[in-house]
């Protein structure tokens, strides 16, 4: 009996009983490039910051003098030739050594690891969010494609995908911190602080996962193999939830691994308007402050966050779809 | 709302408050820039939010009367370190007031009063003399005498501190003549030195214990002399301090104080109509009317000490050199129209850079007079019957006043190009010493928490100051007196005379001195510092 359409799971099994030594040099030839795109990285980042402004006048009232403002320039070390700067930011680097963060004078490393929690938490919040309401929206979307429902399903994500973070955060404080009194408007603590910062965080990635899972699934539902699935007599829920659904979640994993990155780097606004210590923050404020080692830490975090999410998603990708390995 | 319907105020709340999400964009590129050094009291609104400013909640809504000693203070930055000494912007010395005591204080009239110190002279040009309070003990029991003193201002001069702090110029050094008298030996006179030495360079931190624990030990868990004792801090979180049981002055009515940091204006008005916070400080007109009535809290306006002022280039060949078409422009710009519809009310019109609180402030000298048709006259007359076209540059954090005041120029025939800078940059541009970069006519602003005028003039009138666009022999003559003389007569009468040539040759134009904008619970009692300082140790319950 021939199998129903060419199933990627049973050449999943096939490719990694044969090719574990293939997935392996396709892991070491990405850490590669990884290491060689953070080294740019570096390199453009203290080259940028360098461009943005003085830190010393940042730091000085108006009305500090140019003698003070050269003493400062001098004991921070500005001063030095710029090659001086670099070599030795690079070999600071290389002993993950950030340097001090000039305005908060302690490690930026430190600054950094010290906001992560914070970070991690709100954006695994935002993203088991998204999920939980982006899969489901988008199947059903996909099944009841043309209907009703479907219509109002992403009507509804349209909404949650257009509307700033700004605007929706303060919505749900006024209602339910100010007006109910439910959860706390601001700051971190406990499983009720999480709440509103998560659904506003995560709104887009749910709007924007949704909308991708339905298209990709409605793609995938029209292919033979389902067609096929379908007349061998297999319940509708079983062909969307096995069939469709595992084949409509290559595309839903990439993003799903790029949304991950932005939620950990880009959550500025939701940090801003739910006073929460994240990572997002932190970066304006070295910005603001033309922190120059903090801004270059800051700066390698997120490179080091995103390359490092890209490398587990196309290793994901690799077990997902052979194909990937062969390219 | 509660009812479902939006009335009116409904909608007003709720445009005020996209107004004020709106602000968080202006707050990724402000916070913390340092052009608002006043705690972010100088600030600007859309015209549409006035409306409701400064309006004051009537009856208390929530459950007042009984206050449990617990408060809690919003503030829209962080500080930047506990170490009072590493640190120059508003927010960090308004924490570290709470937990540190300064050399020298000031009094409920503004008037200098004992600090640390109890008195203090000038034996000489060359010395400032400071008795010490006996009795006096850091948190962690260590005794604060002359040695502490003195160890204090030495730590701030040495250059390993990489102080930010630049008030101390002219001291060289602080020796301990005995257990409770400090020397400071000065390189070139410096009349005001107790003024400076109320914030930011007046702090006293423990010897021994800086000794123990080193420098980031110290920084991370501050031990001072002052009403609070820390307890602990997340950073962009929350700092927590209570109350010393041991302090030596007058002991606050507070128990624990907490300063939240809540960077959207918006979020912390939300969270005080909660019941989350107790005061929310560094607001603007515009944010504050969100608040609306009825929600338990009023809205307070306190005069300010930060001073706006457009500068002019009048060392470059052109209109700008000629003072009576400064004089005309002083007469185009309509300041007390600008303060009531885009300040809301929360700014006082200035006369001229001296903001009426601060020492030198002479109060006979009035400001010009909104006259269109003068300053009309007046170009005319100088040969511009037609105007002139310039360039005016401002802070984002300005840009609705610099566009009213772009406006009204026009109104005259001047036509400005505006040139909105973000905060951080803008403060680039001004101290960098080059007037081309920042351009011919641009709005700015001066702090002066020492309530000395020498604050206010010191880095643009004398001609070698880096920020001087007007150099006249006088006036350099007169800032010298006020700048060194330790006859206080003297100096008054130095300001008097540039205050009267700012009038007659108008090297800028004058607007106003901001006032600062809290929203505070009816439930709280807080005499508010006019630095805008928040030393909370007089809060209490009504």
């Amino acid at each position: 009996m021939p199998a129903p359409g060419p199933s990627p799971v049973a050449a999943r099994r096939r490719a990694l009983h044969l090719g574990g030594g293939a997935l392996w040099l396709f892991i070491a030839r990405r850490i590669g490039q990884a290491v060689v795109v953070l080294f740019c990285v570096a390199t453009v980042a203290f080259l940028v910051v360098r461009m943005a402004g003085d830190p010393v006048k940042a730091m000085l009232p108006e009305n500090a003098t140019l003698a003070q403002e050269q003493a400062l320039r001098h004991l921070l070390g500005l001063d030095k030739p710029l090659i001086e700067q670099y070599t030795s930011y690079l070999w600071g680097l290389l002993h993950l050594d950030f340097g001090q963060s000039l305005f908060f004078h302690e490690p930026a490393l430190d600054i950094i690891l010290g906001r992560l929690p914070a970070t991690l938490q709100l954006s695994a919040a935002a993203l088991v969010f998204a999920l939980v309401v982006s899969i489901p929206a988008g199947i059903i979307s996909a099944v009841r494609r043309g209907r009703a429902t479907d219509s109002s399903v992403m009507g509804v994500v349209l909404i949650g995908q257009s509307t700033p973070a700004f605007f929706v955060g303060i919505v749900l404080i006024l209602v339910f911190s100010v007006e109910l009194k439910w959860l706390p408007a601001s700051g971190i603590g406990g499983f009720s602080h999480l709440i509103l910062p998560a659904i506003t965080l995560g709104l887009y990635s749910m709007a924007m996962i949704a909308r991708l899972l339905r298209s990709s699934l409605i793609d995938v539902l029209s292919e033979d193999h389902i067609r096929t699935a379908r007349a061998k007599g297999l319940s509708p829920s079983k062909v969307i939830l096995t069939n469709g659904l595992r084949n409509a979640s290559l595309p839903v994993v990439t993003i799903v691994g790029l949304e991950i990155g932005s939620l950990l780097g880009g959550a500025i606004l939701t940090e801003t308007v739910f006073s929460w210590p994240g990572v997002g923050r932190l970066t304006v404020e070295a910005v603001t402050n033309r922190d120059y080692p903090l801004m270059q830490a800051t700066v390698l975090f997120l490179a080091v966050v995103f390359v490092v999410v890209n490398l587990v998603v196309d290793i994901l990708y690799a077990f997902l779809d052979p194909r990937v390995r062969l390219s | 709302m509660s009812s479902g319907q939006v009335d009116r105020r409904g909608f007003l709340r709720l445009t005020g408050t996209g107004v004020a999400g709106l602000a968080a964009y202006g707050l990724l590129a402000a916070c913390g820039g340092g052009d608002d050094g006043a705690g972010g009291g100088a600030s600007s609104g859309a015209a549409a939010g006035s409306g409701a400013a400064g309006a004051s909640a009537g009856a208390s809504a929530g459950a007042g009367g009984s206050w449990d000693g617990n408060l809690r203070v919003s503030m829209s930055v962080d500080v930047t370190s506990l170490d009072p000494q590493k640190q120059g912007d508003m927010p960090s010395v308004s924490v570290a007031n709470n937990i540190f005591d300064f050399l020298v204080t000031r009094d409920a009239d503004n008037k200098l009063a004992p600090g640390i110190a109890t008195e203090w002279s000038s034996p000489d040009e060359k010395t400032w003399r400071f008795k010490i309070r006996k009795g006096v003990k850091f948190h962690n029991g260590e005794p604060c005498d002359a040695n502490a003193v003195a160890y204090s201002i030495n730590r701030l001069k040495d250059p390993a501190t990489k102080s930010p702090i630049v008030e101390l110029t002219y001291v060289v050094s602080a020796k301990a003549v005995d257990d409770y008298t400090v020397d400071f030996e000065m390189s070139a006179p410096d009349p005001i030195i107790p003024a400076k030495l109320t914030l930011f360079g007046g702090v006293i931190v423990p010897p021994q214990y800086i000794k123990d624990k080193g420098d980031a030990g110290f920084a991370e868990n501050p031990v001072g002399t002052g009403p609070f004792k820390f307890v602990s801090r997340q950073q962009d979180q929350q700092i927590v301090l209570e109350a010393n049981p041991d302090y030596w002055g007058t002991k606050t009515a507070v128990k624990k104080l907490t300063f939240l940091i809540q960077p959207n204006p918006a979020t912390a008005i939300a969270a005080l109509q909660s019941g989350e916070v107790d005061i929310v400080t560094s607001l603007t007109t515009d944010a504050a009317a969100q608040l609306g009535d009825g929600a338990g809290a009023s809205v307070k306006i306190v005069p300010g000490v930060r001073e706006y002022y457009v500068a002019m280039n009048t060392l470059v060949d052109g209109p700008l050199a000629n003072k009576d078409v400064r004089i005309a422009l002083n007469h185009a710009v309509d300041v007390p129209t600008i303060i009531k519809t885009i300040m809301g009310g929360a700014a006082t019109r200035s006369a001229t850079l001296l903001p009426e609180p601060v020492f030198g402030f002479d109060p006979s000298i009035k400001p010009f007079e909104y006259d269109p048709d003068k300053a009309k006259s007046m170009l005319a007359d100088a040969g511009y019957p037609d105007g002139f076209s310039t360039k005016l540059s401002s802070s984002s954090v300005t840009k609705d006043v610099v566009q009213a005041i772009a406006g009204q120029l026009e109104q005259v025939g001047v036509k400005c190009e505006v040139n909105v800078v973000d905060a951080g940059a803008f403060k680039q541009l001004l101290v960098s010493g080059d007037p081309q970069a920042i351009g011919p006519m641009y709005l700015s602003g001066n702090t002066g928490w020492t309530l000395d005028g020498e604050s206010y003039l010191q880095s643009t009138i004398r001609s070698n100051r880096r920020q001087s666009l007007w150099h006249n022999k006088d006036a350099d003559a007169l800032v010298d007196i006020e700048e060194t003389s330790l006859d206080s007569d003297k100096r008054k009468d130095a300001f008097a005379q540039l205050q009267q040539m700012f009038v007659d040759e108008a090297p800028y134009i004058y607007l106003y001195y901001a006032s600062n904008v809290y929203a505070i619970s009816d439930t709280i009692d807080w005499t508010i510092p006019t630095t805008g300082s928040l030393a909370m140790a007089s809060a209490k319950g009504k």
